[in-house]
């Protein structure tokens, strides 16, 4: 419906500009090709000779368009001259006139968005494999985008930035993304963006407006009950609406890093094994992240500052937050006014506390607070909040234990919950078990990892076509460590680890080896980026599935699959 | 040491042996080429099609195509073969021989192609 739609505007834009350039162009032809048959000729035996209706099209087409192959079939009276003369003239205007018509049309701005858009619904159109909808491309958007591509997932992008676009096309993705400059809250552009196509997978509403995300939730649900929805959103307000419509999933990222770091505090083996398994740079599992217990100084009360003092209180870790502004309305807070700097540390104590937090919505105040904090106290443990992506130099080049981007944090955890959304349950069940399960997962992970960086993928037994499937339609029952032998050699073990398998509506976690494979599993897996390729192959290969699975090679052939019946 | 492996193998080599030994020699002279090797290469491929048959695997279907294509080029040398003046009775002429040998050899490329997927096959499992 919407391709109609567009080309009907494209077509309407193109005849309204052609419409007087065409026109003119007639009239100048027809009255210089009547004119030209008319006038009298060269003066032969026969009488007066006339051109004739074709010739005198000929002659007039090569005039006008400035050809000029000279006086053909014969040589013209003067009369024909002197018309030709004028045909000249006006034939090239007119014709100037046109190519200028159909220059300035092709700069249209309202055909070219027109034509762009066409180009992107025909784009949608033709991906076959499941994909997102990125709505905003900013620093969240572009790094999101950039994990999608290496985890080969299809996307598309609409942002409201042409230069965004632009650096969307200058990418070199995995995977090629369509981008559209366009309001991404406008139903007709999610259209476009392919919302209600049944491969669509997931929206993820990321601009840089809170309202702008909300607008879009809802647009984005209204067009497709059943889709799932990703949504940024600090805004409480927002966030009461969004949940009334279902199915959204809401991405704060003050929230997730106040539960991350209390997870570091309680649990720093567990944090990082989950950031090493996302990819977060320099962070290893032999020197676990430990911010330190004690009282944590806060300063800037505003999402982050307030999310962490509600994350802290809950677990009873003492606090003191340090903020320009009063707040009246909790009279019970442990709050020094004032804005961040050495007095006011100081009058938080900044001397006997484990750790500091900068993370005001300023990037300098936040440096300035780090350096003021590092010299008051040494040994604390400093956490920085860096907002925008450009100031990364001078944030690695400070000197905090932790930083944290709220961009790279959403993008993170939105990549998470598109490709491996079992990691989620994987947390809490870890979390709730303790410590002792989560230095055993950790030990299998380092057992297998040598040293190489692992990444987080799901497997889902494609259903009748997988190896498993045909496996148990002929009575054998594969496991799980079946499959993750070597196609090689199947006394020894591919590199990955089962994190989390799904059946139906039951969740296995950490599953053991001996479990058999069903058609429709889903299983979370941690491992190498080899060991996931030839994981894969055990999966899809039957012959190789049986191998693993008895020991034996399956034969081949339909004789020699009869002679092995014969045989036995 | 898979049996059918070695049935298998044996096979496919051996229809490229024949068929090698049928082509070899000047392409024009008929003493050079022997009609009972040529038949001897056809019954070879055409049984190494069968045992090809009912692999499901992508290195299975490549391989029966190639088998198809020498069956097809040794049936069509065969039959120009018997069809000629004087049948299977009297050598066939030069120029029909060019024509048998030209056929035999495109079956000869196809054998090869075989036995190379053959051995990469089996160099790859490296069990």
């Amino acid at each position: 419906m919407a391709a109609i739609s567009d080309l009907d505007r494209v077509s309407s834009i193109v005849l309204r500009f052609m419409r007087a350039p065409i026109l003119v162009l007639l009239a100048t032809y027809t009255v210089g090709i009547s004119g030209m048959a008319l006038m009298p000729g060269q003066v032969t035996e026969t009488g007066t000779t006339n051109m004739n209706l074709f010739h005198a099209f000929y002659f007039f087409t090569y005039t006008a368009t400035t050809t000029g192959f000279g006086e053909i079939p014969v040589p013209f009276s003067e009369a024909q001259r002197l018309w030709a003369t004028i045909c000249l003239y006006f034939g090239v205007i007119a014709w100037l006139y046109a190519i200028g018509s159909m220059i300035k049309l092709a700069q249209h701005p309202e055909l070219l968005t027109a034509i762009a858009e066409r180009r992107f619904a025909r784009r949608v159109q033709s991906i076959s494999e499941s994909f997102f909808i990125i709505c905003g491309f900013g620093d969240t958007g572009s790094l999101l985008a950039r994990g999608l591509s290496e985890n080969y997932c299809a996307a598309v992008v609409i942002d409201s930035d042409t230069e965004r676009i632009k650096a969307l096309n200058m990418r070199d993705y995995r995977v090629k993304m369509a981008g559209l400059c366009a309001d991404s809250s406008v139903p007709k552009h999610l259209l476009e963006a392919g919302v209600k196509r049944s491969n669509c997978a997931a929206l993820v509403a990321l601009t840089s407006s809170e309202d702008t995300n909300l607008k879009i939730a809802v647009m984005a649900r209204s067009l497709n009950p059943s889709v799932q929805i990703i949504c940024r959103s600090t805004n409480q307000h927002n966030r009461e609406h969004l949940e009334t419509l279902g199915g959204v999933g809401i991405v704060d990222p003050y929230e997730i890093f106040s539960r991350q770091l209390r997870t570091a505090i309680r649990m720093p083996m567990l944090y990082t094994w989950e950031e090493w398994l996302v990819g977060v740079p320099d962070i290893y599992l032999e020197q676990p992240v430990c911010p330190p217990h004690g009282k944590w100084i806060l300063c800037g009360y505003g999402r982050m500052g307030s999310a962490l003092y509600e994350r802290f209180a809950e677990r009873k870790i003492p606090t003191m937050i340090v903020d320009p502004d009063n707040q009246p309305a909790d009279p019970d807070l442990p709050l020094v006014v004032g804005r961040a700097g050495i007095s006011t540390l100081k009058a938080a104590g900044i001397s006997d506390s484990a750790g500091v937090v900068a993370g005001t919505d300023s990037d300098e105040g936040n440096l300035g607070i780090l350096l003021a904090a590092r010299r008051l106290n040494p040994d604390a443990f400093l956490v920085v909040r860096q907002n925008r992506h450009e100031n990364e130099l001078a944030f690695t080049g400070a000197d905090a234990n932790l930083i944290m981007q709220p961009s790279l944090i959403t993008a993170r955890r939105i990549l998470l919950m598109l490709t491996a959304p079992l990691m989620l349950n994987l947390r809490e069940y870890l979390r709730y078990e303790g410590q002792h399960r989560v230095r055993e997962t950790v030990d299998k992970t380092r057992m297998i990892s040598n040293g190489e960086r692992h990444h987080l993928w799901t497997e889902r037994l494609g259903g009748a076509t997988c190896a498993v499937s045909w496996l148990r339609s002929r009575g054998m029952r594969p496991t799980l460590g079946n499959a993750m032998g070597c196609p090689t050699d199947r006394s020894r073990k591919l590199s990955v680890l089962p994190l989390v398998l799904k059946r139906a509506e039951i969740l296995i976690m950490l599953p053991g080896e001996e479990i058999e494979l069903l058609a429709d599993d889903e299983i979370l897996f941690c491992g190498t980026e080899a060991a996931h390729r030839h994981f894969t192959t055990n999966l899809n290969n039957s012959y190789t599935l049986h191998y693993l699975h008895l020991g034996e090679d399956e034969p081949r052939g339909l004789i020699a699959k009869w002679l092995l019946r014969a045989t036995q | 040491m898979n049996l059918e492996k070695v049935i298998f193998g044996f096979f496919i080599v051996l229809a490229l042996t024949l068929n090698v030994a049928f082509v070899v020699g000047e392409i024009a002279n008929s003493g050079h080429h022997s009609l009972w090797m040529l038949f001897a290469a056809l019954l070879v491929s055409l049984f190494t099609t069968g045992l090809k048959i009912g692999d499901r695997s992508q290195i299975g279907a490549i391989f029966l195509s190639t088998s198809l294509v020498a069956n097809l080029q040794l049936i069509l040398a065969i039959t120009y073969w018997a069809v000629g003046e004087g049948g299977m009775d009297l050598p066939p002429s030069q120029d029909r021989m060019v024509t048998i040998i030209s056929l035999a050899s495109g079956a000869l490329v196809a054998n090869v192609v075989s036995v190379l997927m053959l051995v990469t096959d089996t160099l790859m499992s490296r069990r």
